[in-house]
């Protein structure tokens, strides 16, 4: 609200002082012209200021026309023609002005004013385009400032969603789970045992230093999501079967941490988990044209209860990947036919 | 001798329990089931005395499980979620494990488990329904063949009481279900299903439009052509509502 109001007040002020800038150099400008040409100074000025003050105000209007003719996304030729056409226009005016005054002029004043018209309307043509050049700059130095907002605004939600993904990072009852699973295999099988409270000491602590880093590369954040389906594996059994793809280019990419990571639990969780024959989680990752392209697919039951966990979890990724990416990363989950799928776009 | 079935989706969670219950002589094991619906036959066909039950499980649920159950077997749960484990007190469960299982407090609750053998138990069912989550995303039905359906709610048009049962309307097809109309209508929710007569709840999202039939009778006309009494307190709750 603040920022608001404070740009609105400037850039009326800028308005007011810009028009007065055109107004003076119109008025100067075109009162040496008729000086030169044996006019006296108090004369010259006084002929020089109404026209000058319309010109003015055509300058201050041509904002319009800027905004509506954008550097940045407006084609060339629209621009050029667009601002070929009014300066004609506007200076035209100007000129006209010049012609209707000056006669009124010399009969009160009993003078002779004879001003060079083409000259004028060159010089109105030239202050015009320098209005137009100040219009687009002063867009320009806005436009900069807009997207500093935005860069610290993405910087302030990027700081909330590391603090909530930390948080909802690893749910807990896959800890009472597979810590459930390993008190089942010390009776039959205490070397299985052993190795799987390895890996999900393993897990944790590369849940832990991954997740204090600012960017991994994509193969480190898939190689936490194996170690987690490994642990998974032994508690689902056949019910879980896995395929990862990632191509090399992939692989090198940066990401930041523990993005795959929930996305994957919650293809467990609400994914294979509810399916009675259980099913296959799919992760392909690709490079092209400089943009990684995640996809994590998996079945999903359409009639399971409880599907509000999940949408958090992807909330939350979507969250830190558009704060990392300062919006221009990409994140779609869609479900169809019983297929639940993830899809994150990332440009490199 | 206390027959036991054990259910829970988790291999290794079904050899935990087993590798307990064999360690106690009065035990027997009479079947392992992998899922819901294994269970509901399974109990119906062995009558146990005990069910060890996992809540968490595809298709069908460890709540959804007792609600179809014909007989009334001890329930103990077994859930690595606490905030089940105190839900299933209200459904007459008679104790709750939690995961990862604990060998002592497993052998406190095989005590407490035979001290109750032999007695008069509460029914399961039922209880089970009314003490679930609300609102239900669910409604689970069990046809005369024995036959499981899982109907989710945003599937049903409408609900008909029939006697002391309700038909479950969903596309042209419909269930019957032996549960008051009374009492389902409180567990559904309340923004999208509406008892607007004395014999119909109504999904709203399925009313094409309400028309005035006689001096203060109207009708209501789903998308596929139904048409459905409205009685005055039923169509000033659709009004709240729409």
């Amino acid at each position: 609200m603040a920022t608001t109001t404070r740009t609105a007040l400037s850039r009326g002020a800028l308005a007011l002082y810009g028009m007065a800038a055109v107004t003076l150099a119109a008025t100067a400008s075109s009162a040496f012209f008729l000086w030169a040409r044996h006019a006296s100074p108090g004369l010259a000025v006084a002929a020089a200021l109404p026209p000058s003050l319309v010109l003015g105000v055509i300058a201050l209007a041509s904002r319009f026309l800027c905004n509506a003719l954008p550097l940045r996304s407006a084609s060339r030729s629209s621009i050029v023609i667009g601002h070929a056409g009014s300066a004609a226009a506007a200076s035209g005016l100007w000129v006209l002005t010049w012609k209707s005054w000056v006669p009124t002029l010399n009969s009160q004043m009993s003078a002779h004013l004879d001003p060079d018209y083409s000259l004028l309307f060159g010089l109105g043509v030239m202050l015009y385009v320098a209005a137009v050049a100040v219009h687009y700059l002063v867009l320009e130095i806005e436009a900069l400032r807009e997207a500093e907002d935005e860069v610290l605004r993405y910087r302030v939600l990027a700081r909330e969603a590391e603090l909530r993904a930390f948080k909802a990072q690893v749910d807990p009852h896959f800890l009472f789970n597979s810590l459930n699973a390993v008190a089942s295999m010390c009776g039959s099988r205490p070397l299985e045992a052993r190795e799987m409270a390895q890996r999900l000491a393993d897990f944790f602590r590369l849940i832990l230093r991954l997740g204090a880093l600012e960017r991994i590369t994509l193969a480190e954040e898939i190689d936490l999501v194996q170690r987690y389906l490994a642990i998974e594996k032994v508690r689902f059994g056949d019910r879980l079967t896995t395929h990862i793809d990632v191509d090399e280019g992939a692989a090198r990419c940066m990401v930041p941490p523990l993005l795959l990571q929930p996305l994957v639990e919650n293809a467990v969780r609400h994914g294979v988990a509810s399916m009675v024959e259980g099913g296959t989680i799919d992760i392909t990752a690709t490079l092209e044209d400089h943009m990684l392209r995640i996809v994590v697919d998996n079945p999903a039951d359409p009639d399971r209860t409880d599907a509000r966990g999940e949408g958090i979890g992807i909330e939350n990724a979507r969250g830190r990947l558009s704060a990392v990416s300062e919006g221009r990363a990409m994140l779609q989950a869609a479900e169809a036919e019983g297929q639940f799928r993830v899809v994150i776009e990332l440009p490199r | 001798m206390i027959r036991t079935v054990i259910v829970d989706d988790e291999l290794p969670a079904r050899e935990l329990l087993r590798e307990f219950l064999s360690a106690d002589e009065d035990c027997e094991i009479v079947a392992e089931c992998a899922n819901g619906f294994e269970a509901v036959k399974a109990v119906a066909h062995h009558d146990p005395d005990l069910l060890l039950l996992d809540i968490q499980m595809p298709k069908l649920d460890g709540f959804e499980v007792l609600e179809l159950l014909d007989r009334s077997p001890i329930v103990v749960f077994v859930t690595a979620h606490d905030e089940h484990a105190l839900r299933a007190f209200e459904v007459h469960a008679l104790d709750y494990l939690l995961k990862p299982l604990s060998h002592e407090r497993f052998q406190q609750v095989m005590e407490r488990v035979k001290r109750a053998a032999g007695h008069d138990r509460q029914p399961v069912a039922g209880l089970a329904t009314s003490l679930r989550a609300k609102p239900l995303q669910r409604i689970v039905v069990r046809g005369e063949d024995g036959a499981i359906q899982v109907v989710p709610v945003s599937r049903l048009d409408y609900i008909e009481a029939a006697d002391d049962a309700i038909l479950l309307a969903t596309s042209g097809t419909k269930l019957r279900k032996q549960q008051p109309l009374s009492e389902i209508a409180t567990q559904l929710d309340p923004d999208r299903f509406v008892r607007i007569h004395r014999a119909y709840v109504i999904n709203i999202e399925r009313i094409e439009k309400i028309e005035l039939y006689a001096k203060d009778s109207r009708v209501a006309i789903l998308r596929d052509g139904t048409r459905l009494p409205v009685s005055r307190s039923g169509y000033q709750r659709l009004k709240e509502l729409l």
